[in-house]
């Protein structure tokens, strides 16, 4: 894939990720992990090759099939992408309304969430006001509140300390056991160190993938 | 209950702050134009029903001074009564003609020595089959100097005004819709472009096109009502202070213009049409601009 016509991002990947697999995707700044992960959670349809999520062929799929497969993916934006007139619940609430689940389920779901991630004093703290670290929290929620087939985060740990850090991680280990495919980008060395996963690396213009250890 | 939750801030960006202003004034003049083109067609209606039936015999006065007055009279009476359709024919008296003319001639005696044609006010059966024409004809022939006068060329002028009025009122409502539309297509395009990073993130995290397009449509068709209902107020009480207006010259001048029930059903519509157009210029604006997206 390419932001422009005339040069490639990415180029010469293939792979398979098994329903369920849990895998870390890493490589130094620059090399293309926002751009694989943009492939994946459908914000970006690829130049070439082929890309297949949840066994349908994306570049033959109906564009109005899309956003129901959009509902199954959770993604955890590098930047949050937080809506700053939103309260945090209302933040976290959004891929449920999107669904229509009922409200008084979604004010259930949301407030036993934000207090596992540890911002049950937050509920109704608009994104401006809470700190980074906080901010990843939430976007964290909202990616995992519908239980999505595929959970896509980059550098999620990024603007947490480490023992948030872990417990997010945790997060998505429960998320995995119970049917969830996991990846998550990150370029911290020592996080995918701590957990016995295979790891996918990017390095311009090269890809491998080394299987757990 | 259903409750429609917004996700949007539309109503705080201020990128519609105008467009109840400007639907207003456009509903405004909608009215306006709507119900001056239903009063003009009333009128029209009911001056052709007055004339319908009725035809005027006109006897030239330089004929009735040459030869016995009452003579060319009784002629084209006895004539006019032994036509079948002809239900009556009634001699206008020459006080009746004088007053007729009073608004030209001015009140006296005077008339009476000028040469006055005498008229002759004909009432025809209900649904005749009568040839105007033929007995036209007819009548010049046996009396020198009458015509038949059937008012069709003021029927036809009254239909063709009556007709402008119409074509040149649903013109005005046509620009003025197209002018509402514009507006809410600039609103709609501004509240796409100040909130780009929250429809984006929606259609990322699985919203549908209808699903956005649906609060920017909410939104429209509220400020356009709130605007609609307003002009239609205004324009309501710009006819009734017309009206109040127009009372002492109604009837003599002109005819009385009311408005029905059917024409304030017609009027009390506008809003809503303008909320309509709202909804349907912001939902093909929205599905348009998200189509962009992949
Ligand atoms: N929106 C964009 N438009 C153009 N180029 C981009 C855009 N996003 C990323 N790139 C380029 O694509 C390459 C890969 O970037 P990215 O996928 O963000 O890498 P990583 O996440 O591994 O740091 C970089 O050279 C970057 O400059
Ligand atoms: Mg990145």
């Amino acid at each position: 894939m390419g932001y422009s016509a005339d040069e490639e991002v990415l180029r010469g990947i293939n792979f398979h990720l098994r329903p369920g697999s849990f895998h870390f995707l890493t490589g130094p700044s620059g090399a293309g992990k926002t751009s694989l992960l943009r492939l994946m959670y459908l914000a970006h349809r690829a130049s070439g090759g082929v890309v297949r999520i949840f066994n349908r062929d994306i570049a033959r799929t109906r564009r109005s099939v899309l956003p129901g497969l959009r509902r199954r993916i959770g993604v955890v934006f590098q930047d949050f992408r937080l809506l700053d007139h939103l309260s945090a619940r209302d933040n976290v609430a959004l891929t449920l309304r999107i669904g229509r689940v009922r409200e008084d389920i979604i004010r259930d779901h949301v407030t036993e969430l934000l207090d596992w991630v540890g911002l049950g004093d937050h509920l109704d703290a608009k994104p401006p006001t809470l700190s980074d670290g906080e901010k990843q929290r939430v976007a964290i929620a909202r990616a995992v509140i519908g239980r999505p087939n595929l959970l896509v985060a980059d550098e999620p740990t990024g603007s947490v300390d480490e023992y948030q850090g872990v417990r997010i991680m945790r997060l998505f280990e429960e998320l995995n056991r119970i049917g969830t495919t996991v990846v998550i980008a990150t370029h911290d060395h020592r996080l995918i160190s701590q957990f016995n996963y295979p790891v996918m690396e990017l390095d311009h213009g090269t890809f491998g993938i080394s299987g757990a250890k | 209950m259903f409750r429609q939750h917004f996700d949007l801030p539309l109503g705080e960006d201020g990128s519609g702050r105008f467009v109840p202003w400007i639907v207003a004034v456009m509903v405004y003049l909608a009215t306006l134009s709507v119900a001056a083109g239903m009063a003009v067609n009333r009128s029209v209606d009911k001056w052709n029903i007055g004339l319908e039936g009725t035809i005027t015999v006109e006897i030239a006065a330089s004929n009735t001074r040459a030869e016995d007055p009452g003579e060319p009279m009784a002629r084209a009476l006895s004539l006019l009564r032994s036509t079948a359709g002809v239900r009556s024919a009634t001699p206008l008296a020459d006080d009746e003609i004088a007053r007729l003319l009073e608004p030209w001639l001015g009140q006296g005696d005077v008339p009476l020595t000028l040469p006055i044609p005498q008229l002759i006010d004909v009432r025809l059966e209900a649904g005749t089959q009568l040839d105007l024409d033929a007995l036209g004809t007819l009548l010049e022939n046996a009396v020198p100097g009458a015509r038949l006068d059937d008012h069709q060329y003021w029927t036809e002028r009254l239909s063709d005004f009556g007709r402008s009025v119409q074509v040149t009122s649903a013109f005005i409502v046509a620009l003025v819709a197209l002018a509402g539309a514009g507006t809410v297509i600039f609103a709609t395009r501004a509240g796409l472009a100040i909130h780009r990073e929250v429809i984006e993130l929606m259609h990322l995290v699985g919203s549908r096109d209808s699903y956005i397009a649906g609060q920017f449509q909410a939104h429209a068709m509220s400020l356009s009502l709130r605007g609609g209902v307003v002009g239609l107020a205004l324009g309501a009480a710009t006819l009734g202070i017309l009206r109040a207006i127009a009372a002492p010259i109604e009837g003599s001048l002109l005819p009385t213009v009311t408005i029905t029930a059917g024409a304030w059903a017609v009027l009390a519509a506008l809003p809503l049409l303008a909320g309509l157009i709202a909804t349907i210029t912001a939902r093909v604006t929205v599905v348009r601009a998200l189509q962009e997206m992949p």
